[in-house]
């Protein structure tokens, strides 16, 4: 399995080195930090082999973190695997992962390192679990804490219910959901559809006390095709797939589609899904760009929100692509404002809220400098990011969720949907 | 306290020594969170190795942990002091009632890696395999492989206690590393150490349900290199691993596809197959669009053998492969490939438009392998010729410069005449080739544009003249390009004998003197040839062969017979690679397939698999005969069945040398 792990900064230098097997040497990372980090080869692709010895990266912000391996592993597994590293470290540093944190906190990364891979073999990855036993300036003395409390870890860590450790209280007991959607939408130059697709996620935050058994369900077309009483009107979605945290029972959706869970404390993922069909795309895109004269080029563009008109989609942003020798941009809106950026090479329309069922438009007029005339420029697609509360593109909903628990408890739940766009893009 | 300080002076080292040794706790353990940090810029401070150790009287667990990681940095260094740790460790081991100080003493134990302590070892780790605590066993039973690496030879006593494990161990975690374990050893040792029976395999299949990811993973890749003894304990294991398709890890994902396909092959039931396919191929998209673009990229590298032995998975969903403006090169390489892979005479149009965007890129790598996979296209599908030839020409009436996609552009034009001579006529794409000419600066690109010359002389304006260009500057050309020279030039000599005859001698002087003995071979045999009779040159250079049917090429990465091998191992390195295991690792012992028959999956309007396959075949012959042509003489491709022909053409030409 995995040989070595090491986080390395991007000047090539490494800050973290661990062993886990003896067949790689220290020198070989460091000819490999010089040799691809240094000189950003590494980019090319995550997946390098020189002389029977796979080096495997991922970039988290500035800083790489590199499995070495001489065997044949799996290597989605070690990527996936340093990323979950990543969002531990992550988890211990408030979100952050960086030189400086890294430096502070060497002790507490070698002592998770210690315990996230044995023989270089993935054991436990769960922050939440990890923090239960590994924290920031050692632990409390062992004298403090009863012998019991360590079995009772062992025990949650080793048995089926690893996420959720027992005996958990709350006075009040909460459920948030999340339901976020990202749209990735390609429309081709002549305005056909060529790819629309939703890929959303459930986020969670449960406050629950106890072992609670939850049930949740969705208007997914091929679990109420099961319940006669639904009505034809209603008849849900299509939902292409679903993948789950672990604490949803697979065997159990997998026989009759229902989703049951024992949550973890605390905020989690619940799941993540893709949709492709009957997506309501939220917003209708026109542009022209017309050239007025050799220097001057004009650039129309109409937006209409096709959502709900009790809905308001908030943060828009067009980034409507201007050559590279764009000196000078006038815009005209009928909402919003736009401004040239030139390190994006784009205008950036943005308008703050936008009512559903609104049309609104843009008028640039750009001039160009008169370099690189001779070039033809090849325009990138237009971009677009919007966020639009208590909308789904896909229609997707959540219809119920039940908390099933032996105290038998009222739990107050929260519920938001929000859609956003992903990979939007209209091709010119 | 100082991280990236200088090297350890001898100062330095001397006060960590008097720090380490002082009477204060704090000053203690601040003393070897130092010592751990210059271990980690790689200073070496195993001098100090006597003082850390006499630190661990105290019951610190922090502390502890980072005195076992200088331990294990440094025991192979100073083993004879690292004799002393073992009463440390043999005591944490039987005495601590902290599951996790066992577990902590047990793991550290096994890497300390000196062989002599091994013996010490073996009897506290017989203890924690067989421990109360699940997380102590498990942590043991990965102890094994360290010890195993080490000194195999004190083994066989704990493999037959895991093999006992194995049967009566019930906690899913626990089994999950212990079957992890016991592949490890069986890499490195080269034997089976692992013995089935049904009974194991349904406890397998249960810990699946039951263990965090990683043991998922763990058992599903295991199962995925079990052959099952029938259909029905295939079903059964397929029906056990399909929830893991909806598991959120993608590597659990991966693994669960891995196996149900691998179990297809064992499946009576043809209505099953079909059913379970369409289960599988949402699973596998949602993986391409997983927002981890490494993750992504080992995915796509393992389609093209998805694809080679599962075209149905894919059947109707080339747009999936559609590259993404933001994303890295490396993923578009990867989807432009297999975009090529997945294109047939239905989809071709679709896929031809969606390249015709990618040409605008700015990246010209990007742009020329899109150049070439257009090429690709064109040559494979007859249909496709026509439009992907205007895509080509449209492009190059728009170069202005030698850039790297001008020159695939030439070499993908050269072999596109080639297949289908008549292409020239095609909205004037010869004039506009033609005027590019000048820009190709590789040899291969120039190569092409020599064959250009001397292929359709006759429809080229000053077509002598350009030769004379050519061969002005034949010195300096690359071999590929003077070999080129040679053949276009005498067949430009056949179609103006008058204005090329200078020409022509100039060239043989310039050339009969190379120093690479296939040009000087070459020129030679021109020579004779022109000088004896040119109606032979004229059988050999001149082809009017119209349209070559047999030019398909083959698109298949992977040998039929290997495909189910390399199923076995899809995800892994090698895999990523394109290669079997024993490719690329040299320990690894070749496996043989023993099922006689691969199976391919096709959708149901497409021809029988086994004509499809001997027609691949038959195909894969004729290109290497083709391409052995070309390797040769270069006698422009003739056809196949012109063989005969040719041979006697090559024993004349004998005789008359």
């Amino acid at each position: 399995m995995i040989s070595s792990l090491s986080f390395i900064n991007q000047k090539g230098e490494i800050l973290i080195y661990r062993v886990y097997k003896d067949d790689i040497s220290r020198s070989e990372i460091t000819q490999f930090c010089a040799k691809m980090i240094a000189t950003k080869e590494n980019k090319e692709s995550p997946i390098i082999n020189i002389d029977q010895t796979s080096f495997i990266h991922i970039s988290i912000k500035d800083i790489i973190i590199l499995a070495t391996t001489k065997t044949d592993v799996n290597v989605a597994m070690v990527l996936e695997f340093l990323y979950q590293l990543s969002k531990i470290c992550k988890s211990y540093f408030q979100g952050i992962l960086d030189e400086n944190c890294i430096k502070k906190s060497f002790v507490l990364i070698y002592e998770i390192l210690d315990e996230v891979l044995d023989y270089g073999i993935p054991q436990i990855a769960d922050p939440n679990l990890l923090q239960k036993f590994i924290q920031e300036g050692g632990m409390q003395q062992e004298a403090t804490i009863s012998i019991d409390k360590f079995r009772s870890l062992t025990g949650t860590i080793t048995g089926a219910v690893s996420w959720r450790p027992p005996g958990l209280h709350y006075d009040k007991n909460e459920l948030y959901l999340d339901i976020i959607e990202s749209v990735n939408l390609l429309i081709s130059a002549k305005d056909t559809v060529l790819r629309a697709e939703v890929v959303g996620s459930i986020e969670l935050k449960s406050k629950l006390t106890g072992m609670p058994e939850c049930q949740i369900g969705m208007n997914d077309k091929l679990l109420m095709g099961k319940q006669a009483r639904m009505t034809k009107q209603n008849g849900g979605i299509v939902i292409d797939d679903m993948k789950f945290h672990p604490c949803v029972g697979l065997p159990k959706f997998e026989k009759d589609r229902t989703i049951t869970f024992i949550p973890p404390d605390g905020h989690f993922q619940l799941m993540s899904y893709r949709i492709s069909e009957n997506i309501n795309i939220p917003f209708k895109v026109n542009v022209f760009y017309s050239e007025i004269s050799e220097n001057k080029l004009e650039i129309r563009l109409k937006i209409k929100s096709i959502y709900d008109k009790n809905v308001y989609g908030t943060n828009i942003a067009v980034k409507v692509p201007v050559p590279k020798n764009t000196v000078n941009v006038v815009s005209a809106t009928g909402l919003g404002k736009a401004k040239h950026e030139i390190e994006e090479q784009s205008v950036i329309w943005r308008i703050k809220k936008l009512q559903g069922d609104v049309e609104t438009s843009l008028r640039c007029e750009i001039s160009l400098g008169a370099t690189n005339r001779d070039q033809t420029w090849s325009k990138p697609p237009l971009k677009m990011e919007f966020q639009i509360p208590m909308f789904t593109s896909s229609g997707f909903r959540v219809r119920f969720l039940k908390v099933m628990e032996k105290g038998a408890y009222k739990t107050n739940k929260w519920i938001r949907y929000l859609t956003r766009g992903g990979d939007y893009l209209h091709r010119l | 306290m100082a991280y990236f300080g200088n090297n350890p002076q001898r100062g330095e080292l001397q006060e960590l020594y008097a720090d380490l040794n002082d009477l204060n706790f704090e000053k203690k353990k601040e003393a070897v969170k130092k010592v751990i940090a210059y271990m980690t810029v790689g200073k070496d401070v195993s001098d100090l190795f006597q003082s850390v150790i006499k630190c661990l009287e105290f019951n610190d667990i922090e502390m502890k942990k980072l005195i076992y990681l200088y331990i294990v940095n440094y025991s192979r260094q100073k083993p004879d002091d690292a004799i002393m740790v073992i009463q440390n460790f043999r005591k944490d081991v039987r005495k601590s009632e902290n599951p996790l100080v066992r577990a902590l003493a047990i793991r550290t134990f096994g890497c300390l890696r000196v062989p002599k302590l091994n013996e010490y070892l073996i009897e506290p780790l017989k203890d924690c395999i067989q421990d109360d605590d699940p997380y102590v066993r498990k942590t043991a039973v990965l102890c094994v492989p360290k010890v195993y690496e080490v000194s195999p030879e004190i083994c066989p006593p704990l493999l037959e206690i895991l093999q006992k494990l194995l049967e009566k161990e019930s906690n899913a975690l626990v089994l999950a590393n212990l079957i992890q374990s016991m592949r490890e050893i069986e890499v490195v040792s080269g034997k089976q150490i692992i013995n089935l029976n049904q009974k194991i395999i349904q406890k397998l299949l249960l810990a699946v349900d039951e263990c965090i990811e990683w043991g998922q993973i763990f058992i599903l890749d295991y199962l995925a290199t079990y052959n099952p003894q029938d259909s029905k304990q295939a079903e059964v294991i397929i029906e056990r691993t399909l929830p893991r398709l909806s598991h959120i890890n993608p590597t659990v994902t991966f693994c669960a596809v891995k196996v149900i396909l691998k179990y297809l092959d064992f499946l009576d039931n043809g209505e099953l197959v079909k059913n379970l396919c369409k289960k599988v191929a949402p699973s596998l998209i949602s993986l391409l669009s997983w927002n981890q673009p490494e993750v992504q990229y080992t995915i796509l590298r393992n389609i093209s053998l998805i694809l080679q032995k599962f075209p149905i998975l894919f059947e109707n969903d080339v747009k999936v492969f559609f590259c993404s403006f933001n994303e890295p090169y490396y993923i578009k390489y990867e989807k432009l490939d297999i975009m090529v892979r997945i294109c047939d005479s239905k989809n071709f149009a679709q896929v031809l438009n969606e390249l015709l965007i990618y040409l605008n890129e700015a990246d010209p790598h990007f742009v020329r392998k899109t150049i070439k996979s257009i090429g690709k296209i064109a040559i494979t599908y007859d249909k496709a010729l026509d439009k992907a030839v205007s895509i080509l020409v449209e492009f190059a009436k728009n170069i202005q410069s030698p850039t790297e996609p001008v020159q695939e552009l030439l070499i993908q034009m050269q072999l596109i005449y080639k297949k289908s001579k008549q292409m020239y006529k095609h909205e004037d794409s010869l004039k506009v080739i033609y005027s590019i000419i000048d820009y190709a600066n590789e040899s291969e690109s120039k190569s092409a544009c020599a064959w250009i010359v001397g292929e359709f002389g006759e429809f080229i304006p000053k077509s002598v003249e350009k030769m004379k260009e050519y061969i002005d500057n034949f010195q300096m050309e690359d071999r590929l390009v003077q070999l080129q020279l040679l053949t276009s030039a005498v067949q430009l000599y056949l179609k103006y004998p008058s204005q090329c005859s200078a020409l022509i001698q100039q060239l043989i002087v310039s050339a009969k003197d190379s120093f690479n003995p296939d040009v000087r071979d070459r020129t030679y045999i021109y020579w004779r040839l022109l000088s004896t009779d040119p109606e032979i040159v004229k059988n050999l250079v001149c082809f009017n062969s119209g349209t070559f049917s047999n030019f398909s090429k083959d698109l298949r990465l992977w040998e039929t017979q290997d495909l189910v091998l390399a199923l076995e191992n899809m995800g892994s390195i090698s895999n990523l690679f394109h290669k079997l295991p024993h490719q690329l690792y040299k320990n690894i012992k070749i496996k043989v397939n023993n099922q006689q028959e691969v199976k391919i999956y096709k959708g149901e309007e497409k021809p029988e698999t086994q004509v499809k396959e001997q027609q691949d075949e038959n195909q894969q012959n004729i290109q290497k005969e083709q391409q052995q042509d070309i390797d040769l003489l270069n006698f422009d491709d003739p056809p196949v069945n012109n063989n005969k022909n040719n041979n006697s053409n090559k024993t004349d030409l004998f005789e008359l040398i």
